[in-house]
């Protein structure tokens, strides 16, 4: 009788921590394997393997759209510095992303500002996860 | 049988986590300096159960003896030796006003270097032996130096020399001294940075394993040593100056030297080297 409760007890763990499994791990899991431009499906639906930001820098390749993009990528990295979590190399890809647009190559802008603005919510990301996590690293 | 042994597995794994995290000290109520201490110690000891604790003092020489033998060498004759007459000649040299760095500091700034850093009652701050010598400097109608080399690198590496020996002593005076202390420890076990590290990655867990050709050192007794005259900079470094260059390595926007964040973090980490002694100045790679 213990044998099996054991067994239902193990079950019941490994069936909790399969729908642990989120949206984001699976995207990330995906994107991993596939890079972006591809497709997954998660609970019945299906997804681009894109970031948020590769989606915005999909808009038609205007002026107002690579201003636009570029300026709310700068608001993003002065957030995530304010919190302390900069990565050192977004001002050169806001930099670069800042020429083009001077240069009239605003496809390639929206590229660049896609990118900064990834990394600076990438760092706003890991300064919520490491609010957090930080104490599993400690040695007990 | 064996499910059962694999379902009492799983429920140890999931223990061992939760008292992980019930023990550690993430909250001021939690939070226990000395258990920290020793159990980084702990953790150096079982994985490197040869090594004596007091040895932690030189760094990655103390785990790794190739490098040791090329470092004994290179202290026959320090690199740092001049930096230290300059350092002398710099902290005795007179203000304008005719007062000198020795009228600032206790036993006239001799062998004081193991109090440093201290909470600061009054202006609710860590106050490190750099904050100290530039504040010698402002109180005396004096520009203060730059934090991370030259002049204020070399009068700190005068005054470490000076309390060679001497133990370390950091106290944690009361709860907001406590709130500084959590705030340096959560930092050095942040991950930050494009490569997403902490500094437990490579001075806690990655200690002693090759990242390319280096192996990085070990969190305990990193602060002893400082300034050094590291081969990389052909010139003597404050403490700010290496946590500087180390978050620029991870690729994190660097917190401004001696700013709250960092003097919290050298807090944390010379209260992990209580016990050890000021070998200050040092030589590294």
């Amino acid at each position: 009788m213990n044998k099996y409760r054991a067994l239902t007890a193990c079950l019941a763990f490994i069936a909790v921590n399969a729908a642990a499994t989120s949206f984001e791990d699976v995207f990330n899991t995906n994107r991993a394997l596939h890079g972006k431009g591809n497709h997954f499906t998660f609970e019945g639906n299906s997804y681009t393997t894109d970031h948020p930001e590769e989606i915005e820098a999909m808009a038609e390749a205007t002026l107002d759209n690579a201003k636009a993009l570029l300026i709310s990528a700068n608001k993003m990295h002065k957030k995530a510095k304010a919190l302390g979590y900069g990565w050192t190399r977004t001002p050169a890809i806001l930099k670069s992303a800042q020429k083009a647009l001077n240069k009239g190559q605003y496809q390639r802008s929206m590229n660049l500002s896609a990118q900064a603005k990834y990394h600076a919510r990438m760092g706003i990301t890991q300064h919520n996860a490491s609010a957090f996590d930080w104490i599993m690293f400690v040695p007990e | 049988m064996k499910t059962i042994v694999i379902a009492v597995g799983i429920t140890l794994t999931i223990m061992a986590n939760l008292s992980l995290a019930a023990n550690s000290g993430d909250t001021l109520d939690t939070v226990d300096p000395e258990a920290d201490r020793l159990a980084l110690q702990e953790h150096m000891q079982s994985r490197f159960p040869n090594v004596p604790i007091d040895d932690y003092i030189n760094g990655i020489y103390a785990l790794d003896s190739g490098s040791r033998a090329q470092w004994e060498e290179i202290e026959e004759f320090p690199p740092y030796e001049f930096d230290i007459e300059e350092g002398e000649m710099l902290f005795n040299t007179p203000f304008t006003n005719g007062k000198r760095y020795a009228d600032c500091f206790d036993n006239g700034g001799i062998g004081i270097r193991q109090n440093y850093p201290f909470w600061d009652n009054n202006a609710e701050i860590v106050i490190t032996l750099e904050k100290a010598i530039n504040n010698c400097r402002k109180s005396n109608g004096e520009k203060p130096l730059p934090w991370g080399k030259g002049k204020l690198a070399k009068i700190s590496a005068y005054m470490a020399f000076t309390s060679r020996g001497n133990v370390f002593n950091i106290t944690i005076p009361n709860e907001s001294a406590l709130a500084a202390y959590l705030s340096g420890k959560q930092n050095f076990f942040s991950r930050r940075g494009q490569l997403n590290m902490n500094c437990a990655s490579c001075h806690v867990s990655g200690t002693n394993i090759l990242i390319r050709a280096d192996r990085p050192s070990p969190g305990l007794g990193h602060v002893t040593h400082f300034p050094v005259f590291r081969s990389k900079w052909g010139a003597l470094g404050t403490l700010h100056r290496r946590y500087y260059g180390c978050q620029k390595t991870v690729r994190s926007t660097p917190d401004p030297m001696q700013g709250k964040r960092l003097s919290n973090l050298e807090y944390y980490q010379t209260y992990m080297s209580n016990g050890l002694v000021v070998n200050g100045p040092g030589s590294r790679k």
